[in-house]
């Protein structure tokens, strides 16, 4: 027994000296990853699979930390609030950054608070009608929305999410009445598209659904072409108001050193690259798409203020 | 003809290895385990495993994963039936007669019945899967907003005629339980409803650290006010008799029509998307009583209410799977899961599978079975480490059961505030039942009237953009049906109940 503990006491001390060897400067110690949303979900298979990966590279622990409730926005609080050493980061997706903080009192201000590590993930989110739908372009489904007030049934995965706001955003620029039908979740969705209950959705589950022969891509909701119907315009392409990116990202408090950022640019697209990585990003209809510190920042702040002007226009609280 | 038989046997072959076997004992031993822990979820477990899964072949993860669903929903029954601590909310209909039965020192044979509706359960809508599942699924399709609402007032109906008498204590327990259920951001809105400008409020409240402290922690309080002498007794008294540890022939052949019931029942549920194990549980329960030729021994201990939850909440997670490999559609998080297992692993369902590559569909059904077999192998196995494990002095057993209740809520979200829920609900509890008012209604109002408001707000929104208005679920076959149906079950009742009324007379 005493030997084991030795052999252990061994092995770690061998890790600890490898990883300081390894790497210069940060980081040197285990890393907390803030998990705003629960066990089980897609943010937080996200989290644990980019924990594993990174820390295995960096040569340290990152311990995910599942702190949930308020629509992320406790989660992202506890990031702002920690201090900006790069050993309290968060995961970070779309809504409670740039699309939510304009419909709710944040307790946090997305551009001044934060800072962008990097993306990783950019979903698709195909404008999607069943394959036998008379529907074969936006156009149509305008054409009809505006001869029948209010009787275009459609949804997204979120309420008031980015898909929910650009679309929405689509229908106020063409004056036009659509009624929107709220689900808890993209299954749900596709379940009532393909039962006839909704005749239009917004959700990344149409990519596969297209692919199965089941439905037909119109538009694209983010700025990522449509790798399943490249023809497909994006909303912005087709001359709407926006078409916000679906990210998944990390984030930390403000005034994260340089020499952290640098270093998650540089472990970020190798994790990326890494088949393990490639094989969940599959397995979970993610889009992979790093964005570095610089570049996501950009994307940010571009969708924050396209999207503030775009949720005042529509009223949406 | 030949070419599909061979087919259905190279695709047994693949899950037919000692090492898919071997991943199906693992799996369902820690479902088992799991599920009988309150707070941990097979689903959970399985989440945090995915990222490993790519390390195993693809015909050993995804039989472990099936095994693990089956296990954890009948260890979860083993706890709800002997501590009144179920492990996950399907098995919470199962409290209802399984914990007076362990009361009357009948636990080994409730425990047993139990293991048996499960895996009737399983096969039943395994087999309903392997034989129709493009044909249910079609149908489930045609089932949207309208038809659900209808089908959660028929559970609402069903299960308000349980109500206790005076019925007024059953109308204010469940009126009781739909005002818990709507604490929260208000689903449509997103304003907060009852929350008194709590933030911890807003998400509502949790269904796990609500039933645990309602049923557990109320019961551990209502013990602890008994006699000092009661404490040191054993935890669970064991009847010698071996009757009493056993289901005969007898009994299980005259539980037979509520499994047949109760599993299909399970299994159409379980073919809809999002109504879940708990609610089929509930409705099932609800139906073998009505169907009984003596409901009043129901919530006494009757052995058929044990079958009709267990074998209901077990189907649905079989008939999860309908949607899912008809239209690659997930029907609740263990089988939403199970997909993201399966594209690990490069399998790929949905309708096309079932014309390009039908192997892989042979194998999961193999694996189905196989798993039902190793859940009924080790489930009897489970029932006796279960029955030397809460053979302890109760003084011990009460204080465990505390600790499993603050452990197992705090688990699930990682919130010091669902341990104070689930104490303060443990309060709660024990005062309702003080005076006399059944759990039951208010347990069914807090799970349904979530479901019911946003089917109902759903069917109200999508009346505005019909001609006909509301009168648009009258031009639905699905919606016409269901209403048929209902009208028969309660014409039956009233009918029954008036012919009882008029042959119970001279007696009087």
């Amino acid at each position: 027994m005493r030997g084991l503990s030795k052999l252990i006491g061994g092995v770690l001390l061998a890790a600890t000296m490898s990883s300081g060897a390894f790497a210069a400067g940060y980081p040197d110690k285990p890393i907390t990853l803030i998990c705003p949303y629960s066990a089980g979900g897609g943010g937080d298979t996200a989290s644990r699979i980019i924990a594993k990966l990174a820390g295995d590279m960096m040569g340290v622990q990152i311990n995910v930390e599942n702190k949930t409730g308020g629509g992320a926005t406790i989660g992202i609080s506890a990031v702002a609030n920690a201090a900006p050493d790069g050993y309290t980061i968060g995961f970070i997706s779309t809504s409670p950054i740039t699309i939510r903080p304009h419909m709710m009192e944040a307790p946090y201000n997305p551009i001044e608070d934060l800072t962008y590590i990097g993306q990783f993930v950019a979903s698709n989110q195909p404008m999607i009608v069943r394959a036998d739908s008379p529907y074969k372009s936006v156009d149509d489904l305008i054409k009809f929305a505006r001869e029948n007030p209010g009787k275009l049934r459609w949804s997204t995965s979120v309420q008031r999410g980015g898909p929910h706001v650009a679309v929405e955003a689509m229908f106020k620029a063409e004056e036009v009445d659509a009624t929107f039908v709220p689900f808890k979740g993209g299954s749900k969705v596709l379940a009532a598209l393909l039962g006839g209950t909704i005749e239009m959705a917004m959700i990344s589950e149409g990519n596969k659904s297209t692919l199965d022969g089941q439905t037909r891509i119109l538009a694209e909701g983010t700025p990522n072409k449509n790798p399943v119907t490249p023809e497909a315009p994006t909303l912005t392409e087709a001359g709407y108001p926006i078409a916000p990116a679906i990210f998944f990202g990390l984030a930390g408090p403000k005034g994260l050193p340089d020499d952290v950022l640098a270093k998650w640019d540089e472990v970020l697209p190798k994790v990326l690259a890494s088949p393990e990585f490639k094989q969940i990003a599959e397995a979970q209809q993610w889009t992979v798409a790093h964005a570095g510190h610089a570049a996501f920042t950009k994307i940010v702040e571009t969708d924050y203020a396209a999207a503030k002007t775009a949720i005042a226009a529509i009223g949406m609280k | 003809m030949g070419d599909t038989f061979s087919l259905v046997a190279e695709g047994v072959g693949l899950a037919l290895t000692w090492q898919s076997l071997l991943a199906i004992v693992l799996g369902v031993a820690a479902g088992q385990i799991l599920g009988a822990i309150p707070g941990l979820t097979a689903s959970m477990a399985v989440a945090l495993l995915i990222p490993y899964s790519f390390y195993f072949d693809p015909w050993v993860g995804i039989p472990m994963l099936l095994g693990m669903f089956k296990g954890s929903l009948f260890g979860s029954s083993t706890t709800a039936i002997l501590i009144r601590t179920p492990g996950t909310p399907a098995a919470s209909a199962t409290v209802l007669d399984g914990y007076p039965l362990a009361q009357q020192g009948k636990g080994g044979k409730a425990v047993k019945m139990a293991l048996y509706a499960s895996v009737f359960g399983d096969t039943f809508s395994d087999v309903c899967l392997i034989f129709f599942a493009s044909l249910l699924a079609m149908v489930a399709l045609k089932f949207g907003p309208a038809e659900y609402t209808i089908l959660i007032v028929l559970a609402l109906c069903s299960l308000g005629m349980l109500s206790s008498r005076p019925a007024w204590k059953g109308l204010v327990a469940t009126l009781a339980g739909v005002i818990i259920g709507m604490i929260g951001l208000d689903p449509m809105a997103g304003t907060p409803r009852l929350t008194f400008d709590n933030p911890e409020l807003e998400e509502g409240i949790g269904l796990i650290p609500m039933l645990i402290g309602f049923l557990a922690v109320s019961e551990v309080f209502r013990q602890m006010s008994g006699k000092a002498e009661d404490l040191s007794a054993k935890a669970i008294r064991y009847s010698d008799d071996p009757a009493d540890n056993r289901v005969s022939m007898a009994e299980f052949i005259s539980c037979l029509p509520t499994l047949f019931r109760s599993s299909a029942i399970g299994t159409a549920i379980g073919a809809m998307p999002g109504l879940g194990s708990t609610v089929a549980a509930f409705i099932a329960y609800g139906e073998a009583r009505r169907a009984s030729k003596h409901p009043e021994k129901f919530g006494k201990g009757a052995l058929e209410g044990v079958a009709a939850p267990e074998a209901a909440n077990n189907a649905v997670s079989g008939a999860n799977l309908i949607p899912l490999l008809a239209f690659g559609i997930p029907g609740d998080i263990a089988a939403a899961l199970i997909l993201s297992a399966l594209m690990v692993q490069g399998v790929t369902v949905g309708p096309l599978a079932f014309s390009q590559n039908p192997l892989p569909l042979y194998a999961i059904y193999a694996a189905l079975i196989l798993a039902n077999v190793v859940n009924l192998i080790l489930g009897l196995g489970l029932a006796k480490v279960a029955s030397v494990a809460f053979s302890v002095p109760r003084r011990l057993l009460l204080a465990s059961v505390l600790v499993i209740a603050a452990a197992g809520s705090f688990a699930l979200r990682g919130s010091v505030f669902d341990i104070q829920l689930v104490f303060l609900f443990g309060i709660f509890g024990y005062v309702m039942m003080r005076f006399g008012f059944p759990p039951v209604p208010l347990l069914i109002g807090f799970i349904l009237m979530p479901l019911l408001e946003e089917n109902l707000r759903t069917v109200l929104l999508l009346a505005s953009t019909y001609d006909e208005h509301l009168f648009f679920v009258f031009k639905r076959p699905a919606f016409l049906s269901l209403l048929a149906l209902m009208g028969t079950a309660i014409g039956l009742v009233l009918w029954r109940r008036r012919r009882r009324a008029l042959g119970a007379r001279p007696d009087a």
